[in-house]
């Protein structure tokens, strides 16, 4: 007889007498789904963000960013290097021939949470471009703000998370309140922003400077021609970079974080499940001693008697593994969170319930091999006298 | 305690059994150990924010609001004292090394005296313009020690010269305190004010201040907000109780999700100490047949259970928690230098919740086996045909 046909014959008499012993095999399924479903929930937090991040970086847009600047706060851009920076060559044209380029404005706008407690979202200007730049921009409901007014238009994620971000309601900036006359999604991080005409905002807020300017590149390979225009220009000190890569660099600091305390977390989880996997295959193997000796007896080899132990465990444990992935995807996927001032959907992606599977497996491998050699090595001749 | 040789031996029937149990409940209650004990350090830091201690920002731009507005808010009725505050941010040699120094005026020690900045030490600082106080952790982080000097670069705040250099001599080190984790410098906002060009002096980032009465004083932050809402200089003023309320971490509820996660460690543990301890009875369900035949009441026999269940779990609690303990003192060195998470404290609180909850696990999982025995036939468990 075949090892592989061997295994089938003796793993499938395993799994139909898994009901006698339910509880016990029940422990290895919950201990997995703890397990997946706490590392997933937390997972979808980081998964969502990245994602949004990822969408909202376009790697035929290019950032103009101050020389050294970890964020757009943090950089200046003074009006007359604006006007340089525009006219660089690798910028796509508009049909009228002016560059697809539009310098920006960023401000943190202190908000409340929907829960009470306060916080700051983001508060973005547009210039004539802005909407031209992002044709993943379309307007929900209202109308867009118009320039030169202070008027505001706001992400439709906004108002999932900060009170008074629905259109109508106003926002507290300099010298009085400016309304709400619009809503629009992009698909990305925008989504939870406020947006206004980046030269009205600027007046209101006294900012002489803008914090960066972005530019649509005329083909996908022109960006190392705008760089080293920008980057050899000695009027200017500032670092060009692919938008897709700019909010990659900013997202990996709390990605990081993120995923060192969910793995960390999961790590601590998953040895506790282990030890409970190896207390339940050594007391299946211990209650079949007599089954597998018989087995042994009538000619079965060792090795299939052992990989069936290894292949109990991985079931057991990948049917718990997707019981907490699934609550983790019930309870989460799809629901709006955010982080400071991100907003975004959590996500529990498939490859994040295959990665947990993976878990499953390798937890289920460490927790069955010793029970497996234990069942392979036992002499049948004792094995069948034992009560 | 006569009954301590019975359970050592039912305990003991099968080693590797307890054993695995054990190790299994000791790694769920490490985990209980840090998530409770996080939460325990956010609770206690939500205590020890002062009710009368308020913080007031621009609403816009960091450096924006000017001392007047500092003034201003020190004349409305109900405010003690009002400290000004303006920041440097920027960074030490490489921009990966964020760094940011507090310049605060004379009354720093009167709104901040709980935060080891005392009057005399402030007093120190005082004397040379360029002077500052580094927390002992930032002392550390930076290499410093009293009389060193201290540079910085700061994109955001020129000096009058156009440089975007700082230097500072450190003049003190003060106590670190548990809110604010990152540790602290504080400068001189005399200093700044000079050093900048003529344009941006007599801007401060920040107004802090004392009530005059704790039990108003969210009542003087919203006071305060509104008579500066139509201003051109509009504020967003919150007493430190609310900023430090424990459940926030940039939206993240860390209560919920720290208990969260404890629970789904206890209930994972649960359903092994349950199978472990029904298993442990059925095989020895003619055992306690004789137990009970010989004279052992049905309450003696369920205290049996009972304490054959509840040693793996208060021993694992006991030493998961220590465990946790370990684990809490070791985090500040795998964490990036500068990062604010503060750590978990085991205080009586996180242990008196271990112990509730491995008696709580221990009352559940010998529940199911402590009921079949109080229903046993006594002579057919004897003859073995239950």
């Amino acid at each position: 007889m075949n090892i592989i046909r061997q295994i089938g014959i003796v793993s499938l008499i395993n799994f139909r007498s898994i009901k006698l012993r339910l509880w016990r095999s029940l422990v290895i399924v919950v201990g997995m789904a703890c397990v997946i479903g706490v590392l997933l929930s937390m997972l979808s937090l980081t998964e969502g963000m990245l994602t949004a991040y990822k969408n909202t970086g376009d790697p035929g847009r290019a950032l103009v960013v101050s020389a050294g600047a970890q964020n757009e706060g943090n950089s200046a851009i003074a009006r007359d290097k604006a006007r340089i920076i525009m006219d660089a060559p690798g910028i796509a044209k508009a049909p009228d021939g002016s560059p697809m380029a539009d310098p920006g404005i960023n401000s943190g706008v202190p908000v409340v949470r929907l829960n009470g407690r306060p916080a700051y979202d983001n508060l973005r200007g547009f210039g004539p471009k802005g909407i031209m730049l992002r044709p993943e921009f379309h307007l929900v409901s209202g109308r867009m703000f118009r320039f030169g007014t202070r008027e505001l238009i706001v992400g439709a994620s906004a108002k999932t998370q900060f009170q008074g971000m629905n259109v109508g309601d106003k926002v507290i900036l300099p010298d009085g309140e400016w309304p709400i006359v619009g809503s629009f999604t992009t698909g990305d991080l925008l989504d939870g922003q406020l947006i206004g005409d980046t030269e009205t905002v600027m007046k209101a807020i006294r900012r002489p400077a803008y914090n960066s300017v972005l530019v649509r590149l005329s083909s996908l390979n022109a960006f190392d021609a705008f760089k080293g225009a920008l980057t050899t220009n000695p009027a200017l000190a500032v670092d060009p970079i692919r938008q897709s890569d700019w909010y990659k660099k900013i997202s990996e600091g709390f990605s990081t974080f993120f995923n060192v305390v969910a793995y960390g977390i999961a790590v601590i989880m998953g040895v506790g499940a282990l030890f409970g996997c190896l207390n339940t295959m050594y007391a299946a193997v211990a209650a079949r001693g007599r089954e597998i000796a018989t087995l042994r007896a009538i000619g079965y080899g060792a090795f299939p008697v052992a990989v069936s132990v290894v292949l109990e465990a991985a079931a057991l444990s990948v049917a718990g593994a997707l019981i907490g992935a699934a609550i983790a995807w019930a309870l989460y996927d799809g629901k709006m969170g955010s982080f400071n001032v991100s907003v975004f959907k959590l996500t529990v992606s498939p490859a994040l319930i295959g990665m947990g599977v993976l878990w499953a497996v390798a937890v289920a491998v460490l927790g069955g091999v010793l029970p497996a050699i234990r069942a392979a090595r036992r002499p049948v001749v004792e094995a069948l006298r034992a009560t | 305690m006569r009954y301590l040789p019975l359970i050592w031996s039912a305990v003991m029937r099968k080693p590797a059994r307890t054993i695995l149990t054990l190790l299994s409940v000791t790694v769920a209650f490490t985990l209980f150990g840090l998530m409770i004990g996080l939460n325990a350090t956010f609770d206690e830091i939500a205590a020890r924010a002062r009710a009368d201690r308020i913080f007031t920002n621009a609403r816009f731009g960091g450096n924006g609001m000017p001392i007047a507005v500092a003034h201003q808010i020190a004349a409305i009725p109900g405010v003690k004292v009002v400290t000004a505050v303006s920041g440097i941010a920027g960074y030490v040699q490489d921009p990966k090394n964020q760094v940011f120094v507090a310049m605060v005026d004379s009354n720093l020690p009167k709104v901040f005296g709980d935060w080891g900045i005392s009057q005399d030490l402030w007093d120190v600082v005082q004397k040379d313009r360029t002077g500052i106080v580094m927390s002992e952790s930032q002392a550390t982080r930076w290499h410093k020690k009293i009389g060193d000097t201290f540079t910085m670069v700061s994109k955001q705040m020129k000096r009058a010269d156009g440089s975007s250099a700082w230097t500072f001599k450190v003049l003190a080190i003060g106590p670190d305190f548990q809110q604010n984790s990152n540790g602290y410098i504080f400068g001189n906002y005399d200093y700044i004010d000079k050093a900048r060009p003529l344009a941006d002096q007599g801007k401060i980032g920040e107004a802090d201040l004392l009530a005059n009465d704790p039990a108003t004083s969210t009542e003087l932050a919203a006071r305060i907000d509104h008579a500066f809402a139509n201003s051109a200089t509009p504020l967003v003023t919150i007493t430190e109780k609310l900023a430090r309320a424990g459940n926030d971490f940039g939206g993240l509820d860390i209560k919920k999700i720290t208990r969260g996660i404890a629970l789904a460690g206890m209930f994972m543990v649960l359903f092994l100490t349950g199978n472990g301890i029904a298993e442990s009875v059925r095989e020895r369900f003619a055992e306690f047949a004789t137990l009970k035949t010989i004279g052992f009441s049905s309450r003696a026999v369920t205290m049996l259970v009972v304490l054959e269940a509840a040693l793996p779990c208060i021993l694992g609690a006991a030493l998961g928690v220590g465990i946790a303990a370990f684990l809490a003192g070791k985090i500040p060195a795998l964490m990036p230098p500068g990062f604010g998470i503060p750590l978990p404290t085991m205080s009586p609180m996180v242990m008196l919740w271990a112990a509730i909850s491995a008696f709580t696990v221990a009352l559940l999982s010998a529940a199911l086996p402590i009921l079949r025995l109080t229903q046993m036939d006594i002579a057919s468990a004897l003859s073995g045909r239950t």
